[in-house]
């Protein structure tokens, strides 16, 4: 009797639930968010134009700034965690206690107190942009996460495969690049999509920075008019659009991946 | 953040019961909100408590008036939201009287008068906001110096949640300038150990009309606003004042 192949299924972060990608009933969890945050908007937007519409004019080049940090930080956590990953499965002692202890710090200090860290406390040594200070800090935390992320990922792939590789001529980098990691990147994927969304949440807290970022933006008109209750009403609304949009592109994209497979 | 806000909850008052202890003024208590990292107006000491002056005229005002100050620690962003969230009868936070607060809440007797200051580097020649055109200046959030910054089209404003942390920011070189209360710019720029070397304030802004500290109150709580402006027009009368003038700001 053959046997049942193992799934492998690594669960890191705290993103956005990622629809699944059979829950094709029109009424899902996910549906039901998009649909009542969008309503919500729009019914804020058509009833009570004051404040609303003064805010949603106000607010996008935070959106924006959101936006860049978010996409910025996670094409460099990737290449980090990517790195981190490789470290963490070196069979170099020196490579992997590197690795390894990188991890362990940066999983050991809350986001905002590695932010300010590096903006006020490295401030002091190494001039860098507020931007830039923003997008380091968030990549070196979630590098962490990733190369977590990418270790387990490349482990979930079956070690004759490399012993397949090696004995066909391989090194061991073109082993990596060229078998282990194609075939790591549909388990690598789904947490992947998960931490790029939890990172995007988690931009939120750059607003500490003095970035304009989306919150800060709603911060300073909540601060300037009074109206606290309708600007984090909208800063909410908008933050949970992005990110169900996000969820269900990262679900598409898996569902793709995974049809392609079976191909 | 059920526990966060226990925590939050539990920490406050056992700051309010300390204080509250400590305060020697009897009669109700009324407790005043402060953000309290703007030196020398308030501000937390090497023991933790809040001092400032503030602080001192307050507690005047209360020995004066028949009641007792308790302090509570907040951040400036959100002060007003908590105050028409009743978490605090009033806030005493070197708060500025205008035109657009006067709407939201009730003020009290103007305490204190200030002008906005302009601090720059040393090596700077910049002597107004007109010469900062396309640079960017700091101050703190929904301030009166943030309302004065945004006045001026060309500069970028740059908000931060702490006057401190925008002083920082200044000092490291972010930023061009700090825009903030002139007894504050001083306390910076004139009298810190860290600062006063690299800082110096190159104006101050005659944005049109002087600016006074009011107690602020949520509007239509006349009871605290009359005991308020009891305790205030009585240290103004003996002179108090210009004792606390001498103890924390100087000249």
């Amino acid at each position: 009797m053959a046997e049942k192949p193992v799934i492998v299924e690594i669960d890191v972060g705290d993103g956005a639930a990622i629809p699944r990608t059979e829950d094709k009933g029109l009424v899902s969890a996910w549906w039901l968010s998009f649909i009542g945050a969008i309503v919500c908007l729009l019914a804020l937007l058509i009833f009570k134009p004051d404040p609303y519409v003064r805010l949603i004019k106000f607010l996008p080049d935070g959106i924006i700034v959101t936006f860049q940090v978010t996409i910025s930080s996670i094409a460099l956590a990737i290449v980090i965690g990517l790195f981190t990953g490789l470290g963490r499965i070196s069979q170099n002692r020196f490579i992997n206690l590197a690795a390894s202890t990188y991890v362990e710090v940066v999983r050991g200090i809350p986001l905002l107190v590695q932010l300010f860290y590096i903006y006020y406390a490295l401030g002091r040594f190494v001039r860098v942009p507020d931007m830039a200070a923003a997008v380091i800090a968030m990549s070196v935390c979630y590098g962490a996460y990733m190369g977590e992320v990418f270790r387990a990922g490349i482990k979930s792939i079956d070690y004759g495969q490399t012993e397949a590789s090696l004995s066909l001529g391989f090194n061991k980098a073109q082993t990596m690049f060229y078998v282990i990691l194609p075939q790591a990147w549909r388990t690598i994927l789904p947490p992947v999509g998960n931490e790029f969304i939890a990172l995007l949440k988690d931009t939120s807290l750059v607003s500490i920075l003095a970035v304009a970022d989306l919150l800060r933006r709603g911060r300073e008109f909540a601060s300037e008019s009074f109206l606290y209750f309708e600007t984090y009403t909208m800063v909410a609304i908008i933050y949970l659009i992005i990110t169900l949009i996000l969820s269900k592109l990262v679900s598409i994209m898996e569902e793709r991946l995974s049809r392609h497979e079976r191909r | 953040m059920e526990d966060k806000m226990i925590k939050h909850v539990l920490w406050t008052l056992l700051i309010s019961c300390v204080v509250s202890t400590s305060a020697l003024a009897q009669g109700p208590e009324i407790v005043f909100a402060t953000d309290a990292t703007w030196p020398p107006m308030e501000f937390v000491d090497a023991n933790k408590d809040i001092v400032g002056y503030s602080i001192d005229y307050m507690n005047a005002a209360g020995k004066e008036a028949g009641f007792t100050p308790v302090f509570k620690a907040v951040a400036w962003d959100g002060i007003f939201a908590g105050l028409d969230a009743n978490k605090y009868d009033a806030i005493c936070s070197s708060v500025s009287i205008t035109e657009e607060r006067k709407k939201v809440m009730d003020f009290s007797e103007p305490y204190f008068k200030v002008r906005q200051a302009l601090i720059v580097s040393s090596d700077s020649t910049a002597k107004s906001l007109d010469d900062l055109k396309g640079m960017k200046v700091g101050s703190q959030i929904s301030t009166t110096g943030t309302f004065a910054v945004k006045k001026v089209e060309g500069v970028i404003s740059k908000t931060y949640d702490e006057v401190g942390l925008a002083i920082e920011d200044l000092y490291n070189g972010r930023i061009e300038a700090v825009v903030c209360d002139d007894p504050v710019a001083a306390n910076y720029a004139l009298a810190n150990e860290k600062y006063k070397a690299k800082l110096k304030i190159a104006a101050v802004i005659e944005s049109g009309d002087v600016e006074y500290y009011g107690i602020a109150l949520k509007k239509g709580n006349a009871k605290v606003l009359d005991l308020v402006n009891k305790g205030i027009q009585a240290v103004k009368a003996k002179g108090l004042d210009k004792e606390f003038q001498k103890k924390w700001i100087g000249k």
